[in-house]
Order: C-alpha cells, then sequence, then structure tokens
C-alpha cells in the first residue's frame, strides 16, 4: 500500500463538508463506487449527501419516509442524492474541504425550502445572530 | 455502487457458509488523479460479526482511549478478518462471497 489509508466508516462517513472558506456545506451520508473499464477495484468518484443518500442507508419505514421527503420538499422528479464530484475534494481530514461553496453546487434543495418557506417565518428568525 | 450497498452485507465463503457481515471498507489513496488529489481506491473489505464495537475503530486504528476500553474492544474483535478486493465475488442478491478460505487479520491503519 503506497498511498494514505483510510477505512471508509471510521474517516469518512458521517462526516462534515467545508468550502475553503470553512463554511459547513453538508455531511458525507454515502460515497458513490465506480469501477474501472478495466476491471480493476473500484475507487471513490462522488462524496453524496442529503436526504437521497441518508434514507437508502437507514432503509426500512424511516428510510422511505426520508427518501419521499427529500422529493416533496425538494420538488425533484427522482430519489438520486445531492452528489458532489470527488474531483472537488481539496483535503480529507477530520472534515472534508472542497473547493466550492454550496450556493455553487446546488445542492440540498429541501433545506433550502425547509429555510425559506418554515425557519425564516418563524418570529425572530433573523436575529439568530445577535 | 453506493457504499452502503456493501457495509452490512453478508459475506458467506465458496461453500456458501456465513463468515460474517462487511464491517468496513478499507480505502488506499493511489486511484487516478481526480482534481488535486488521488482517488481513493478500494483495497478490501473488514469482516466480522460485531458492528457497534468496529464502529469505535480500536481494533484497526491506534485510537487514544482508556487502555481497558481499547483492550476489551480488541479481544472482542480479533475474529474479524480482512478479504483483499481481488477475493472479492460480488453476488446478485447482495451479498459478498470470499473466494479465499484463508482470511488474515484485519491489518491496522498506519499513521492512525
Amino acid at each position: 500500500m503506497a498511498g494514505r489509508v483510510l477505512d471508509l466508516s471510521l474517516h469518512l462517513l458521517d462526516r462534515q463538508v467545508l468550502d475553503t472558506d470553512g463554511g459547513m456545506v453538508c455531511n458525507i451520508d454515502d460515497v458513490e463506487l465506480t469501477g474501472p473499464d478495466d476491471g480493476g477495484p473500484p475507487y471513490v468518484t462522488a462524496i453524496l449527501c442529503g436526504p437521497g443518500a441518508l434514507g437508502p442507508r437507514i432503509g426500512g419505514l424511516l428510510g422511505r419516509w426520508i427518501v419521499a421527503t427529500h422529493r416533496l420538499l425538494g420538488r425533484r422528479h427522482e430519489d438520486a442524492p445531492d452528489r458532489i464530484p470527488f474531483q472537488l475534494v481539496t483535503d480529507i481530514g477530520s472534515a472534508v474541504t472542497i473547493a466550492q461553496s454550496r450556493s455553487e453546487l446546488g445542492i440540498l434543495a429541501a433545506e433550502d425550502t425547509v429555510r425559506d418557506y418554515v425557519i425564516d417565518r418563524i418570529p425572530g428568525a433573523h436575529r439568530a445572530s445577535e | 455502487m453506493r457504499a452502503s450497498e456493501l457495509l452490512g452485507a453478508a459475506v458467506v465463503d465458496a461453500a456458501g457458509t456465513g463468515i460474517g457481515k462487511v464491517l468496513d471498507v478499507r480505502l488506499v489513496q493511489d486511484g487516478p488523479l481526480l482534481g488535486t488529489m488521488a482517488a481513493l481506491r478500494v483495497d478490501g473489505l473488514v469482516i466480522g460479526r460485531r458492528t457497534l464495537t468496529s464502529r469505535l475503530g480500536f481494533d484497526r486504528a491506534d485510537v487514544e482511549s482508556p487502555a481497558l476500553l481499547r483492550v476489551g474492544a480488541r479481544r472482542l474483535m480479533r475474529a474479524n478478518r480482512y478479504l483483499p478486493w481481488d477475493q472479492v465475488d460480488l453476488l446478485p442478491d447482495g451479498r459478498v462471497r470470499a473466494t479465499s478460505t484463508d482470511l488474515a487479520p484485519v491489518p491496522m491503519l498506519p499513521g492512525h
């Protein structure tokens, strides 16, 4: 083994993803593994996040409910999770750093919907930082 | 393929006898260059029966922890085995078949 060695559950899953300014992007709920055409071992090609990735990992009725909520609130027509290509990863430590911000990625639409239509309408919501 | 399809999957030997489940996926950062980093290649699977204890990582990494807890966890996890990826056969029903019968203990993570 010449390169750095990591265990997926220990060192990647559920870790935070930060942008280059230190802003919180999401948590790593799952990763996409892709096998090369030559039949060699697969490698990580994307970070999967959001309810569309977490739901299937939890499984069962709760998992299906999470995915359905993701589809409804995110106004999506498919169950595919939000995806961050591994090409954007710049550092893997206690958190994973990527080279784009959350708004540039356009991910986690369901969270944005809840923020815009529920959280922002709670009296005092805009004074959170005071 | 999602990693969650591998994690927790039942593992059987060549005869179809259950030998545990996939507790973790070992990755080595020596794959093709993706952006600014080498890709994380799947090197093998950590196989065992105790998922919760395995999540602590005491059996695979030099984690700072109370000595008694570390010794206890390593004792519980001593039957875990490492299945190199070239000995993995993914079955259509989601199970993993180990093509080798002689599996080595899980190597400790270097530098952790």
